[in-house]
C-alpha cells in the first residue's frame, strides 16, 4: 500500500544522511548553513560515544583525538549494524594502522586490562 | 490516561540519586540499554515499591523508509512486560537511511508520502506491543523542505490515524520555536491534547544563535515557560525531567524537580 512513498521516502532520507554523515551534496531546498550545524552536531555526538567507550584511547591521543576522529569519521560514515563499541574499536585500529596510537597489546585473561 | 505524576529519567550513572530523590512519582529508562533477562537491581528496587518504569525506545526509526524491524519491536513489548508499564514510547523521527545511522533521532519530512509511511509502521509496532505507545516530537536543528503541514498539524493526523498517545517533549518544542520558527502556542492548539500521555523537560545551552538539546545543562526558564503554556491547556498525566550527562549534584536535580512542580501548580 504504501510502497510508492517508502520509495520516494527513502530516497530522500538517504540523501540527507549522505549529505550529513559521508560528506554528499546538501539536497536540494535545505539550508547548507542549517546542514553544516547538523553535521558537526552529529560528529560531535559520535565522537563523544566514542571518548565516553574508549576514554584510553582518547587520553592517548590527547589534542589529536579530534581531528583524527573527524578524519577517520568522514571516511567511515557508521553503518546500519554498526554497534557504537565496534565504531570506537574501529576507530583505535585505524589510528593503530597510521602509528598514532600504540598497537593493542594482546589480551591475556590473567591480567586486567588497563 | 493513568495519573504518572513527576518523575526522571533512570540512567545507570544516577541510579542512587534517584532512589533516593524526594518526590520521584515514575521513572523512564532507554529500552535499548537494557537486557529483559538481567535488570538492573536499582530498577527492581523500584518496582517493588511501586514506582512506575516506563520504557522509552530511541531506534525504531519509525519514520525511516523501510518496515519496522520486529525485533526491536518485540524488546521494547518484553521489557514493558518485564517491568508491568502502562505503557512505552518512541519518536516521530527516523534513524537509519540508506545503510547509514546518523545515532540521532532525525526529523521528518512534514509531507503526506512521510506521514502515511509512519502511519504503516506505528499501526505494525502497535499489533506487536502489549502496551499502548506514545510518540515523541523531536528537537531538530534543520527543517526539512517543501512541508505540506505543521508540525501540529502532523502529529493531529498521525494520532487521528493510529490512536496513539503522545509524549510532548517542552525542550524540543522550545528547540524548534527557537531554531525553526515553530509556533508553540499553534503546536498546542493543534494536537489532541487529550491524548497526552506525559511530558518531557530537560535542558540545552545556546552555541552561536542554535539552540542545542544536550540533556546536559540545566533546564532554562524558557522551557519551563513552555510548559506553563502547556499546563495553560490541559494538566499533563506526566512530567519527566530527562539529564543523560554531566549530572550535576543531587540538589540540583531536586531543584528542577521542584521547578516543574511549582510550574504544575
Amino acid at each position: 500500500m504504501t510502497q510508492p512513498q517508502r520509495e520516494r521516502l527513502a530516497a530522500a532520507q538517504a540523501e540527507l544522511l549522505r549529505a550529513l554523515l559521508a560528506d554528499g551534496e546538501v539536497p536540494k531546498g535545505f539550508d547548507r548553513e542549517r546542514v553544516r550545524i547538523e553535521k558537526r552536531a552529529l560528529l560531535n555526538k559520535r565522537r563523544g560515544i566514542v571518548a565516553m567507550l574508549r576514554p584510553e584511547v582518547a587520553a592517548e591521543l590527547g589534542e589529536r583525538f579530534r581531528p583524527l576522529f573527524d578524519d577517520y569519521a568522514r571516511a567511515h560514515p557508521k553503518e546500519v549494524g554498526t554497534r557504537f563499541r565496534e565504531d570506537a574499536a574501529r576507530f583505535a585500529e585505524w589510528a593503530a594502522a597510521r602509528g598514532e596510537l600504540q598497537p593493542p597489546k594482546k589480551k591475556r585473561w590473567w591480567r586486567r586490562a588497563t | 490516561m493513568e495519573k504518572l505524576g513527576v518523575g526522571i529519567g533512570w540512567r545507570p550513572e544516577i541510579d542512587l540519586t534517584v532512589e533516593r530523590l524526594p518526590g520521584v512519582d515514575f521513572v523512564e529508562v532507554v529500552a535499548e540499554n537494557l537486557h529483559v533477562g538481567h535488570l538492573p537491581e536499582s530498577l527492581l528496587l523500584l518496582r517493588e515499591r511501586g514506582v512506575p518504569v516506563l520504557p522509552h525506545a530511541v531506534s525504531l526509526s519509525l519514520g525511516g523508509a523501510e518496515p519496522v524491524d520486529a525485533q526491536r519491536v518485540a524488546h521494547l513489548g518484553a521489557l514493558a512486560e518485564a517491568l508491568d508499564a502502562p505503557l512505552v514510547s518512541d519518536h516521530v523521527c527516523f534513524v537509519r537511511a540508506g545503510g547509514l545511522d546518523s545515532g540521532h533521532l532525525m526529523p521528518l519530512p512534514r509531507t503526506r508520502d512521510a506521514l502515511d509511511v509512519l502511519v504503516a509502521n506505528v499501526k505494525a509496532a502497535q499489533q506487536d506491543l502489549p502496551v499502548p505507545l506514545a510518540l515523541e516530537n523531536v528537537a531538530a536543528l534543520l527543517d526539512w523542505p517543501d512541508g505540506e503541514l505543521t508540525e501540529g498539524q502532523f502529529l493531529a493526523e498521525l494520532v487521528d490515524r493510529t490512536d496513539c498517545h503522545l509524549l510532548v517533549d517542552v525542550a524540543n518544542l522550545y528547540a524548534n520555536a527557537r531554531n525553526l520558527g515553530t509556533d508553540v502556542a499553534r503546536f498546542l492548539d493543534e494536537i489532541p491534547l487529550e491524548r497526552l500521555a506525559y511530558v518531557h523537560v530537560a535542558g540545552g545551552e545556546e552555541h552561536q544563535g542554535v539552540y542545542h538539546d544536550t540533556h546536559a545543562h540545566a533546564v532554562r526558564p524558557e522551557v519551563l515557560d513552555v510548559l506553563a503554556q502547556l499546563r495553560s491547556r490541559v494538566d499533563p498525566p506526566g512530567v519527566l525531567l530527562e539529564r543523560d550527562d554531566d549530572y550535576p549534584a543531587d540538589a540540583e536535580l531536586a531543584g528542577e524537580l521542584a521547578a516543574i512542580r511549582a510550574v504544575l501548580g
